[in-house]
């Protein structure tokens, strides 16, 4: 039997997770609608930011909070490295040619965390003092308060970025019409570049703060992909508005499903959504059927 | 059945490759009365490899569907096979209990089968879309095995028992696989293989010209997929022992995308060449590297990519020069 104080408990703490999911998708859903690239080690890369985030809590006690910024740094370099030294030289072979690239970079970032933190699950701990915050019956617990404050600045951050400044704008016209954008003067090459770097960045921030919520193994890189996918199905390609939609959307969902299936569901659940978007509206629930905005 | 012979004329014109093929068949079919178990294994995974290999690249190669869950339908065949040898352990009435074989091939129907079902459902995706639907529907397929213990054996596995002997297996699975290599070419050079290509070049204008895509895509779909389903049963009576963590995991599509990456995708020979330079990379790799086996393999495979974008087949047909005497996949190599 659930009660409605379990019920509404859920429902904000869903919500609160959501926004993480947010961050994730955001890096995914700009990669894929600007670029036309699935970066399917997007996952791994989540990974890799949840263990920079351990490791500066296990070593230095820093706070995850910190440990977001770093994360977020390092996989930034990891993306922008990535683009100018492989993928630009594989895309235009078609579709597969990325595709096993990222295949072979998840692995193999699979399998240097295995080696260096072997299969046992890790987490972190906001280790900043802070009081749980009571809502009616239901409370929020002052860490996954925190982290959907961050996630909603990385969200508001990354939409004033592109909409307001010129490299934001030159990300944009690229995504319309790369060509286009290549005549007006814009070196393209960079832009994409940039764009892997903040989209994969995006990943590595996404896993130091759900490295506060859940335990991180260096096997979690395929389901948060799935997931992150699911919410940019959801959402819409592209578009940020409906990326925070389409998290939010999966977090409560998968939190109220949890509480009626049990927790051996919760990915079922949100790969079960996943597909029946897919299937109802193949381009998405909010998006558009190009590339992106 | 006219237009059955015509394709298996120009497989057996050539002499010398059919010799070749032969004395190769003969070569694998004596490994385990020669060798050690140990090197039976080997080559027993190379022909899970080259099963995988030959019937993604048909549904991939040759008809552009980009499936990621081609290790869902390995897993599924592995299973049936498992409930259809051994039932009581997943709880089931003891009068289903079959022979090795018949279960075998049991699991590539039902490998075959579930693809038919999903192949509607998921061919409404198209490109990326399909690419991770697939992926999706793969991960849904092992996470609810694992949740179903009582079916799979949860994280412990479940352990197989069959009455023929592992030669017997090993022996059966190599004929398989030269009749999933045979069936492939029938396919491939017959006219739905010419309907695949025709979807995989420009979906638009064969749609314009009558081709039914849905069709072909769904054919190529069912029958690459009972083929993994196929893999899959021999790989559970061989071996005696999966788990849905392994044997439904992402590792085989991988293994699967690498084998015809670097062979070549759409050609009849490139599967069957990069499950050999893979089976030996991987094997020399575990033998030297250990535990950064994987890693090493991972950074082999974006350098190959970078480097030789073709695959193998290519690079060996551009060195020689006599792609016209390849006659096999030159025609279907763009």
């Amino acid at each position: 039997m659930v009660t409605t104080d379990l019920l509404v408990q859920s429902l904000l703490n869903g919500l609160l997770l959501g926004g993480i999911y947010a961050v994730a998708a955001l890096g995914l859903s700009l990669v894929f609608g600007i670029m036309d690239i699935v970066n399917l080690a997007h996952g791994h890369m989540l990974m890799v930011g949840a263990y920079v985030a351990i490791i500066l809590f296990t070593a230095l006690g820093l706070t995850p909070v910190v440990g977001m910024v770093v994360a977020f740094a390092v996989l930034f370099v990891l993306g922008m490295a990535l683009q100018r030294f492989v993928l630009e030289r594989v895309v235009g072979e078609g579709m597969e040619q990325p595709i096993i690239v990222l295949f072979g970079l998840a692995l193999m970032l699979q399998s240097i965390g295995r080696i260096a933190f072997g299969g046992n699950a890790q987490a972190t701990d906001i280790g900043i003092p802070g009081d749980a915050i009571a809502v009616g019956a239901a409370t929020l617990s002052f860490p996954r308060v925190v982290t959907f404050v961050l996630s909603i600045v990385l969200i508001l951050g990354t939409w004033a970025f592109l909409k307001y400044t010129t490299t934001g704008l030159a990300i944009r016209a690229t995504a319309q019409n790369s060509s286009a954008a290549q005549y007006m003067g814009i070196d393209t090459d960079n832009i994409y570049v940039l764009t892997l770097g903040i989209g994969t960045g995006l990943a590595g921030a996404a896993g130091a703060l759900l490295s506060m919520l859940f335990p991180i193994t260096p096997f979690v890189g395929w389901s948060y992909l799935l997931k992150a996918f699911a919410v940019v199905v959801l959402g819409g390609v592209g578009s940020v508005a409906g990326t925070l939609v389409g998290g939010l959307v999966l977090g409560v969902s998968e939190n109220i499903g949890v509480l009626y299936l049990g927790g051996g569901f919760r990915d079922i659940i949100s790969f079960g959504i996943f597909v029946l978007v897919l299937l109802v509206r193949p381009h998405g629930l909010f998006g558009s059927s190009g590339g992106g905005e | 059945m006219v237009s059955l012979s015509n394709p298996f004329e120009a497989l057996f014109a050539d002499r010398r490759r059919v010799a070749v093929a032969v004395a190769g068949v003969l070569a694998l079919a004596v490994v385990p009365y020669t060798t050690t178990p140990y090197y039976t294994d080997i080559v027993f995974t190379g022909l899970v490899f080259v099963m995988l290999g030959v019937s993604w690249n048909l549904v991939a190669g040759y008809a552009g569907q980009i499936s990621l869950g081609h290790h869902a339908f390995f897993g599924i065949g592995a299973f049936v096979s498992a409930w259809l040898t051994t039932p009581t352990r997943a709880g089931l009435p003891e009068s289903i209990q079959s022979p090795a074989l018949l279960a075998i091939v049991v699991g590539a129907l039902a490998a075959g089968l579930l693809a038919l079902a999903l192949g509607p459902v998921l061919f409404r995706l198209t490109g990326h879309y399909f690419a991770i639907g697939t992926l999706a529907v793969a991960a849904i397929i092992q996470l609810v095995l694992l949740d179903q213990r009582r079916f799979s054996g949860g994280s412990t596995g479940y352990y197989v028992q069959n009455s023929v002997s592992p030669e017997t297996v090993y022996l059966l699975m190599l004929a398989a696989t030269v009749v999933v290599i045979l069936a492939t070419y029938v396919v491939v050079q017959s006219r739905s293989g010419l309907g695949m290509r025709a979807v995989h070049d420009d979906e638009d204008a064969a749609s314009s010209l009558g081709v039914d895509p849905l069709r072909y895509k769904l054919m190529s779909f069912a029958i690459a997929s009972g083929m993994a389903g196929l893999a899959g049963g021999f790989f559970a009576q061989f071996s005696g022992y999966i788990n849905p963590d392994s044997t439904l995991g992402v590792t085989y599509m991988v293994d699967t995308l690498v084998v015809v990456v670097l062979g070549g995708m759409g050609t009849m020979a490139g599967p069957l060449l990069g499950a050999g330079l893979f089976l030996t990379l991987d094997t020399v790799l575990r033998q030297t590297a250990g535990e950064f086996a994987t890693t090493i393999e991972g950074g082999l495979i974006i350098l190959f990519v970078i480097f030789v974008p073709g695959g193998l087949y290519k690079l060996l047909t551009d060195r020689s020069g006599d792609d016209t005497e390849g006659g096999d996949a030159a025609e279907s190599a763009e």
